[in-house]
């Protein structure tokens, strides 16, 4: 497999997520549509259900670098949420303690990471979590 | 990395040996089906003079898929839209592996020459195009001597 360059890998995800082809428990599209670096993006995730996230969706920012792919994005929830791979001051999700931008692969993109971050906040450990109010920022 | 297809290796040969006017392309040395592309603005044409930066990739598949195309130059024109994404028969549904990198960019600087706002990519431009050309042109002059100045 040879290794598809940022921009049209960029491109292909910004594809697939104005079609809606991804899953519907997340989504994400360009923050500027006039961004020809294709760097700044929104994205957003459906609380998962039978957790305190259940029915509250959460909107994240992410930044993909001149790296990207090679190197993960970061990510940040813009929606304030309790969870302990979340920065509590400015939710910043660590690399450190989120497997997923951790052990980061070429092959990961955007919606695995807000799948992964979903799965989160669904572990056992997690999805009783007491939450700041709905509607809250960071 | 896997071996470059002799296909590629001949194509990207040729281009550097045997250029076409107006039109330059480069393989990335650590990345060989990906390539830096510049241009020229068509005489005659609201882009004359200007010098327009691209990027292509050779997709796996390639030529059984069609290159990957965009501009990295911002350009106004009805056919290309803002993150440089190209509206062209021949990287779409037209494709056939007999054509090659060089008929692609041909088929691009065609396609500065003739704006085709009836079959638009960027919407807002073909509009402008439509109901008011000779403002259109002129603005797709200003912003080549914007974005597309020669170095």
């Amino acid at each position: 497999m040879s290794k598809v360059p940022r921009s049209f890998r960029l491109l292909e995800e910004l594809e697939k997520g104005e079609k809606g082809l991804g899953p519907e428990s997340c989504s994400y599209g360009l923050a500027d549509s006039d961004d020809i670096s294709m760097t700044t993006w929104n994205g957003t995730i459906l609380g998962p259900p039978h957790s305190n996230h259940e029915n509250r969706i959460y909107s994240l920012s992410i930044e993909c670098g001149p790296n990207y792919p090679d190197h993960p994005p970061t990510i940040k929830f813009i929606s304030k949420i309790n969870l302990p791979c979340v920065d509590s001051k400015t939710g910043q999700v660590t690399p450190s303690t989120f497997h997923t931008l951790r052990d980061w692969k070429r092959a990961y993109n955007m919606e695995t990471i807000l799948l992964e971050l979903r799965k989160e906040m669904a572990t056992p450990a997690n999805k009783k979590l007491p939450q700041p109010k709905e509607g809250s920022t960071f | 990395m896997a071996s470059l297809p002799k296909r590629i290796i001949k194509e990207t040969e040729r281009l550097a040996s045997d250029p076409v006017p107006g039109i330059s392309a480069e393989p990335h040395e650590d990345n060989l089906r990906y390539f830096a592309v510049t241009i020229e603005g068509p005489e005659e044409s609201p882009y004359e003079n200007g010098v327009f930066e691209l990027e292509l990739y050779l997709p796996d598949d390639y030529p059984m898929e069609a290159p990957k195309v965009r501009f990295l130059t911002r350009i106004y024109h009805p056919n290309i839209d803002r993150l440089g994404r190209i509206c062209l028969d021949v990287l779409k549904n037209n494709w056939s592996p007999a054509l090659q990198i060089r008929t692609v960019l041909l088929s691009i600087q065609a396609l500065l020459a003739s704006p085709n706002p009836n079959d638009p990519l960027a919407n807002d431009v073909a509009e402008e195009w439509i109901k008011n050309e000779e403002l259109a042109i002129s603005k797709a002059k200003e912003w080549t001597k914007l974005y597309a100045g020669k170095r």
